[in-house]
């Protein structure tokens, strides 16, 4: 017997409402009804609402148990999961009407970057975490804890960590890759990828400059990056600022090479030998997507059961298996060493002192001058 | 009011209700425009949504006691009223509000509100940052429309004059891709033209890279993220809109007239070019207006075909408008836009018009 | 010699027009073709091998499959508003002549004279700041009708404009009441041109991205789903879904088909009673 999934489908109470009043509607066209029949069945209720980036948790497939329904029978509680958080932009200039008129949205928990963590975080668009419910955290990482995004620690708990660095294919590149001065290679015109994702770009670029990303703090300091993007795109270096999808055109073998996020590795390392990942000579960034409950949010106390059930190591190291991400949580990496010994020595996954020390974080900016980095970057990325 | 009176009142009335239905449905429209375009705002905006009823209250009374004629002549307005008001809090309003945006500033970057302030410097960034952009949009959708008469029009006349009893069949296969998604045909045309594809395999078995290179067309090799690709699929995704309509203007044309200007002329080339064509430019001049102003605007090309040098002004709305909360130089753009195309469709209807658009 | 030339002539526009006809379908066999294909990770974009998988569990994402469900039901709503709104506006063109009416004519055409961009994003900034109703399910069916209601009014009208209105009248001379005669004469001659209409109305609104993507919030249509998917996981079941649309619409012509021919005969035997 296939065991029922507990994910509760998106926006079903609001389909169900549809269902009944606009059965005038369906009954012009009975394409809609049936559809929704077959689509249907589930509960509309759900005890907490988690929207966060695609592909980022691991699916009940099988034997192998997901974490949201290993939630659900920890706990009882039935957890509502979406995946349409794409871009931190996107997804900023979608809620900023509605948290900044003071309403709430659905969400109880999403995962921004830390970057856009901290500007809601600024704005008082966050709800206090409920620390005391949440005793596992003790087992944050040390790395984490009182990070410049949330001086206090209050408001936010990461989710997964990683790292940014250089994405090649060795078919389409035609030789090993090693450093970001690669990337501006003329060999390579019209064969590099970038991230749409301004800190991830930026912040490499400056590390090939030798310029610290954590370092800087006002718009002239990383001006060197800017220019040398700014010429690299004028001269047709550059063929697309993607997001996620870097790895679709890496695997087509559209690009050479590209920005790209170590997790990502291990998923295309099963679809094309070709495709590997390295930290450039001149060092990579860090980065941290972080779990924040927006202000207002209806189910706090619930939110806080999920954030302390995914801080307990057994699970946090689950969900590494799957993700391939740094994980935030303190024990996982021994859990981890029993049963995948390899695993747990991938520097990517569980980077050691040498690794560590060759990445940097980019720096929490004042309103004012990320408002120039943005202008700029978007100005570059011509859209 | 004596009896006597009133049946002369009444058709006083009622022979004067199209000019009051007319009033009262342009004042109607005018109101929601007001309302949804914040040109009033507070207690004022009570007074308008007042009048808003009364005009319709009104013209229902007028209808119910001004007898037969009155109705007669309000009927067209009543029945165009209900889209009416649509269009005018939903269309005309929110050009309304666009343009009043486009002239805001607002006090802090994350601040939701805005300042109606006659900011023109929002324009002035419109211009000078994304001028680019805007001759892009132009360039490419002139060129798309172009490409769209010369694939299209052959296609067309095939269709109408040679289609036989397949007529229909043929212009059911025109019209058959265009009813995939838009975005999963264009995201297609991104697997079919990338540099490991198909298309790109073939040209190069051809040896046909250096000369597609001349031509400017591929570029280092590639086609896709060019400035080709993504006129290509501007082409491909609007030619049913310049198709369309060039076949309704051939389908028009009486074959006898063909035939007999075959004969006054000789060559068939003569009479298409003194019979036929004039006749269908009808469908050309609407499937140039259909196909030009959706690609000028349209920016789900650029960014899966396209490069960061090949961005049009749509792309760059929507990035300001969805990703950078800058709607006040969004809407500038927008407004940009929306002006010159119709300066553009203007000055294209008096070089080459037809009195009927539709 | 000319004729031989003109025969030529003839062959080649054949040759362009078949040329044409296959630029067409080249997306549209590559979509229906990886509808078919097994891929090994996130992307159904590199041919892989054939399986029947995909059709056997067309709703296996679902994700997709509420973005689907939600975009048929917005297609339906919006096209029941639309119909009406627009068929009651081409009725009013179509049957009667008043004061404003060449006015009226070219307003209808404004909207479609607009940009998607200019329309998505100018009804966004009516929605921006107020209070009424938040981005989602009703700013999309809202911003929907907005754009079907001309399509509605000038398909219905091109389709009623050659109507015999005398019919209204002998009826009305015969005693019966204007309802009745609306609803036995009028509205089933009008009917096929409202029905052609709602189709292009419905086919629109599904396809619809820009506009909707302006004013979604964070409803997820078909389309943006599709957008929101290119970045991160192109399923085998979208290409699934799309050929699903495909034939299905396929169909629908076939039958529109049939009954076009019978008002093709309609056309004639009016013709033929005014002759």
């Amino acid at each position: 017997m296939n065991r029922k999934p507990l994910i509760v489908r998106s926006g079903m109470t609001r389909r169900q409402f549809l269902a009944r009043s606009g059965a005038l509607g369906a009954a012009g066209l009975s394409l809609p009804a049936l559809l929704a029949a077959c689509g249907g069945g589930g509960g509309d209720a759900y005890d907490v609402f988690f929207e966060n980036w695609p592909l980022y948790i691991d699916p009940t497939e099988g034997e192998t148990i997901g974490t949201i329904d290993r939630f659900a029978e920890a706990t009882g509680l039935t957890m509502k999961y979406t995946e349409a958080y794409n871009d931190n932009n996107e997804y900023f200039a979608k809620i900023q009407p509605v948290l900044g008129a003071g309403k709430t949205i659905d969400p109880d928990i999403i995962a921004p970057t830390s970057w856009m963590a901290g500007r809601l975080i600024n704005l008082g668009w966050t709800e206090k975490l409920p620390l005391a419910d949440i005793p596992n955290v003790a087992n944050l990482d040390d790395g984490f804890k009182n990070p410049t995004w949330d001086p206090t620690g209050e408001y936010s708990l990461p989710w997964q960590a990683g790292m940014a660095g250089i994405a090649y294919n060795s078919d389409a590149a035609g030789r090993e890759i090693k450093s970001v001065a690669d990337l501006f290679d003329p060999a390579f015109k019209g064969k590099i990828g970038m991230l749409s994702e301004m800190r991830d770009t930026i912040g490499l670029i400056l590390m090939g400059e030798g310029i610290d990303p954590s370092t800087i703090s006002t718009f002239e300091e990383a001006a060197p990056a800017f220019e040398k993007l700014e010429k690299a795109k004028a001269d047709g270096q550059i063929r697309a600022f993607t997001g996620n999808d870097y790895t679709d055109d890496l695997l087509a073998g559209n690009f050479a090479a590209c920005i790209g996020w170590s997790g990502d590795l291990f998923q295309l390392e099963t679809e094309s030998e070709a495709v590997k990942f390295v930290i450039p000579e001149e060092g990579g960034t860090r980065w941290a997507d972080v779990m924040v409950i927006p202000k207002g949010a209806k189910n706090i106390a619930n939110a806080a059961a999920w954030m302390n059930f995914v801080y307990d190591p057994e699970q946090a190291a689950q969900l590494t298996t799957y993700n391939m991400y740094v994980s935030p949580v303190k024990g996982v990496r021994e859990i981890i060493a029993a049963s995948d010994p390899d695993l747990a020595e991938n520097p990517l996954v569980f980077p050691d002192e040498a690794t560590s020390s060759r990445l940097r974080a980019f720096a929490q900016l004042s309103d004012e001058e990320e408002a120039k980095f943005d202008e700029a970057f978007s100005a570059i990325t011509g859209a | 009011m004596s009896l006597v009176e009133a049946p002369a009142q009444r058709s006083r009335l009622g022979s004067s209700a199209d000019r009051v239905g007319l009033a009262a449905l342009l004042i109607a429209t005018a109101c929601l425009v007001a309302i949804g375009g914040k040109w009033v705002s507070g207690p004022l905006t009570s007074v308008v949504v007042l009048v808003l009823l009364a005009v319709i209250v009104g013209v229902i009374v007028l209808a119910w006691r001004g007898g037969t004629e009155a109705r007669r002549l309000l009927a067209p307005y009543g029945l165009l009223k209900p889209g009416m008001l649509w269009l005018g809090l939903f269309f005309l309003a929110p050009l309304w509000s666009l343009l009043r945006i486009s002239l805001s500033t607002k006090e802090s970057r994350f601040d939701i509100n805005y300042n109606f302030s006659w900011a023109f410097e929002n324009y002035q960034t419109a211009f000078t940052e994304f001028g680019g952009q805007f001759s892009r949009a132009f360039l490419y959708a002139g060129i798309a429309t172009v490409l769209t008469i010369l694939i299209g029009y052959p296609l067309a006349y095939v269709i109408a004059f040679r289609g036989g009893k397949y007529k229909n069949v043929l212009l059911g296969l025109v019209v058959v891709p265009f009813f995939t998604s838009y975005l999963i045909r264009t995201i297609a045309w991104s697997t079919i033209l990338s540099d490991e594809g198909v298309v790109v395999s073939f040209v190069k078995g051809l040896g046909l890279v250096p000369v597609l290179e001349a031509l400017q067309i591929m570029d280092n090799g590639r086609l896709l993220n060019t400035p080709a690709a993504v006129i290509g699929g501007l082409t491909y995704n609007f030619l049913p809109f310049m198709l369309l309509p060039i076949y309704v203007s051939l389908e028009k044309i009486d074959i006898g007239l063909v035939n007999a200007a075959n004969d006054l002329y000789s060559t068939n080339s003569a009479a298409f070019r003194k019979v036929v064509f004039p006749l269908s430019m009808p469908g050309v001049f609407a499937g140039t207006l259909l196909t030009f102003i959706p690609a000028a605007g349209d920016f789900v090309n650029a960014q899966f075909l396209g490069n960061p040098n090949t961005t049009m002004i749509g792309n760059s709305i929507q990035d300001q408008f969805l990703r950078q909360n800058n709607y006040p130089v969004a809407s500038a753009m927008a407004a940009v836009l929306m002006v010159s195309i119709a300066a553009l469709v203007l000055l294209y209807t008096r070089l080459f018009g037809t009195e009927d658009l539709a | 010699m000319i004729r031989s030339r003109t025969k030529v002539g003839k062959q080649l526009l054949n040759v362009l027009a078949g040329v044409a006809l296959v630029y067409l379908f080249v997306p549209i066999i590559f979509i229906v073709a990886f509808s078919f294909n097994k891929p090994r990770g996130k992307f159904n974009l590199i041919w892989q091998e054939f399986t029947w998988d995909n059709w056997l569990k067309p709703f296996s994402d679902p994700g997709l499959t509420d973005a689907f469900t939600r975009s048929l039901e917005i297609a339906a709503i919006s096209t029941l508003i639309a119909t009406f709104l627009g068929s009651l506006m081409a009725i009013a063109l179509a049957r009667y002549s008043f004061k404003g009416h060449n006015g009226f004519n070219f307003f209808l055409v404004l909207p479609l004279t607009a940009p998607e961009i200019v329309l998505g994003s100018s009804l966004a900034t009516l929605f921006l700041g107020q209070n009424f109703v938040d981005f989602g399910l009703v700013t999309i069916v809202i911003a929907h009708v907005m754009f079907q209601v001309s399509f509605v009014a000038l398909t219905v009208r091109a389709r009623i404009r050659g109507f015999d209105w005398t019919l209204e009248h002998a009826a009305q001379d015969l005693g019966a009441s204007p309802m009745r005669t609306f609803w036995k004469i009028t509205f089933p001659l009008i009917l096929p041109g409202i029905l052609a209409a709602s189709l292009l109305a419905f086919a629109l609104s599904i396809d619809d991205f820009i506009i909707t993507f302006f004013n979604s919030g964070s409803e997820q249509t078909f389309p943006i789903y599709i957008y929101g998917a290119s970045r991160v996981e192109i399923s085998p079941q979208i290409n699934v879904l799309a050929s699903i649309v495909l034939f299905a619409s396929v169909a629908i012509l076939a039958i529109g088909n049939f009954s076009g021919k019978r008002k093709g005969s309609g056309r004639k035997q009016r013709k033929l009673a005014r002759a």
